[in-house]
């Protein structure tokens, strides 16, 4: 480690409801050190420079998902985003596509209902008996479905998505990944209900396959692929009800 | 239209599919092969390319082939729109769009009938 600690200068997105009627953006400069990730800095500038910024962060290890912000304009956790990756100037700033509540903490309301639209969990035919024993799964069961469940909610996707940007109603990626994550779960029998979500406006069809959700995944989930996966069951489900009637399901 | 998602976006594929693997491997030939002196000049001779075209299967490929790609194309293009011009006027150039692919469906089938 050098001596002298290096100097970067970051710009940040403010926002005061209150006060702004617009964002504006205040600059720090400020003494980094070179194994310290976005996050590192962002919290030195609210302990010992201006306590009044506002930004979200827990677990500070790519984990909980809180720390989502754009980082020179890309969608970053800024707790897995080295600052050695940057130059001496850093421009950090609320998460796109997402109204800002204040400073770098956006609104969740929109993205949590989203969530709650897929149906999130286990949906049985028929409730087993406790006797009848638990539900087994075979590992290739389970790799069926294991990467979808890796998302941790970090809302990147959203900001990296452009159909996001210009349809605020679409379903978005990490939705979809979590639908599509239960409906390829052996266990599960929710998918003609996850399904009718899926073709609804906004939906699955909405996506024009950017891939941008995939590129910036922290996680490496591949939502565009769940997205892709599930328009293809679609039109498979689709064709299938014109074949055998109610899908094939009693 | 929403509710024609699925067709539409199964047309969509299947227009990709098309696109990216039957035309290089057709143009291969037909721009390159025969032309080069590669593959025989005979072998797309107008009669045997009619016989080809004039069979079931012929004129079934000849039909996707022309049709397909035209709803890829349609879809690319009015989900441009949207990347371009927001979801405001989806309605309107979607259904134009998918009117010209139609048109377009009908026009090949009419002329593979009458091949």
């Amino acid at each position: 480690m050098s001596s002298s600690p290096t100097k970067k200068t970051f710009v940040v997105t403010r926002f005061d409801p209150d006060q702004d009627e617009h964002p504006r953006t205040d600059t720090y400069e400020i003494p980094v050190r070179e194994d310290w990730k976005v996050l590192d800095a962002l919290n030195y500038i609210k302990d010992e420079v201006d306590p009044t910024l506002s930004h979200r962060w827990s677990c500070r290890m790519a984990v909980c998902g809180s720390c989502g912000m754009q980082v020179n304009g890309e969608p970053k956790l800024t707790c897995k985003t080295a600052l050695a990756e940057y130059g001496d100037t850093v421009v950090v700033a609320p998460l796109a596509n997402f109204p800002v509540v204040r400073d770098l903490v956006v609104e969740m309301e929109a993205f949590m209902e989203k969530f709650k639209a897929v149906k999130p969990w286990m949906i049985h035919a028929k409730e087993r008996a406790a006797e009848e024993g638990t539900y087994l799964q075979s590992p290739a069961e389970l790799q069926a479905f294991k990467q979808f469940s890796m998302c941790i909610n970090c809302m990147l996707c959203y900001a990296a998505c452009p159909v996001v940007a210009n349809e605020p109603s679409f379903l978005g990626p990490a939705a979809v990944a979590l639908g599509h994550r239960y409906n390829q779960d052996s266990r599960d029998d929710g998918d003609a209900e996850r399904n009718e979500v899926f073709r609804e406006d906004g939906g699955v069809f909405a996506c024009s396959y950017a891939n941008e959700c995939s590129e910036v995944c922290p996680k490496n989930v591949d939502p565009a692929a769940a997205v892709q996966q599930a328009k293809l069951l679609n039109v498979l489900d689709w064709a299938k009800s014109f074949v055998v009637p109610r899908g094939g399901k009693s | 239209m929403l509710k024609l998602e699925p067709v539409i976006w199964g047309l969509f594929g299947a227009g990709m599919m098309v696109g990216v693997l039957l035309f290089p491997a057709w143009l291969l030939v037909g721009t390159l092969a025969v032309p080069l002196g590669i593959a025989p000049a005979e072998a797309l001779s107008h009669e045997r390319a009619l016989a080809l075209a004039g069979s079931l299967p012929g004129r079934v490929l000849l039909a996707a082939a022309i049709a397909l790609p035209l709803w890829a194309g349609a879809h690319h293009l009015r989900h441009l729109a949207i990347d371009f011009g927001g979801i405001a006027r989806d309605a309107l150039v979607g259904s134009l769009c998918y009117a010209v692919a139609l048109a377009g469906t009908v026009l090949a089938v009419v002329a593979v009938v009458r091949l």
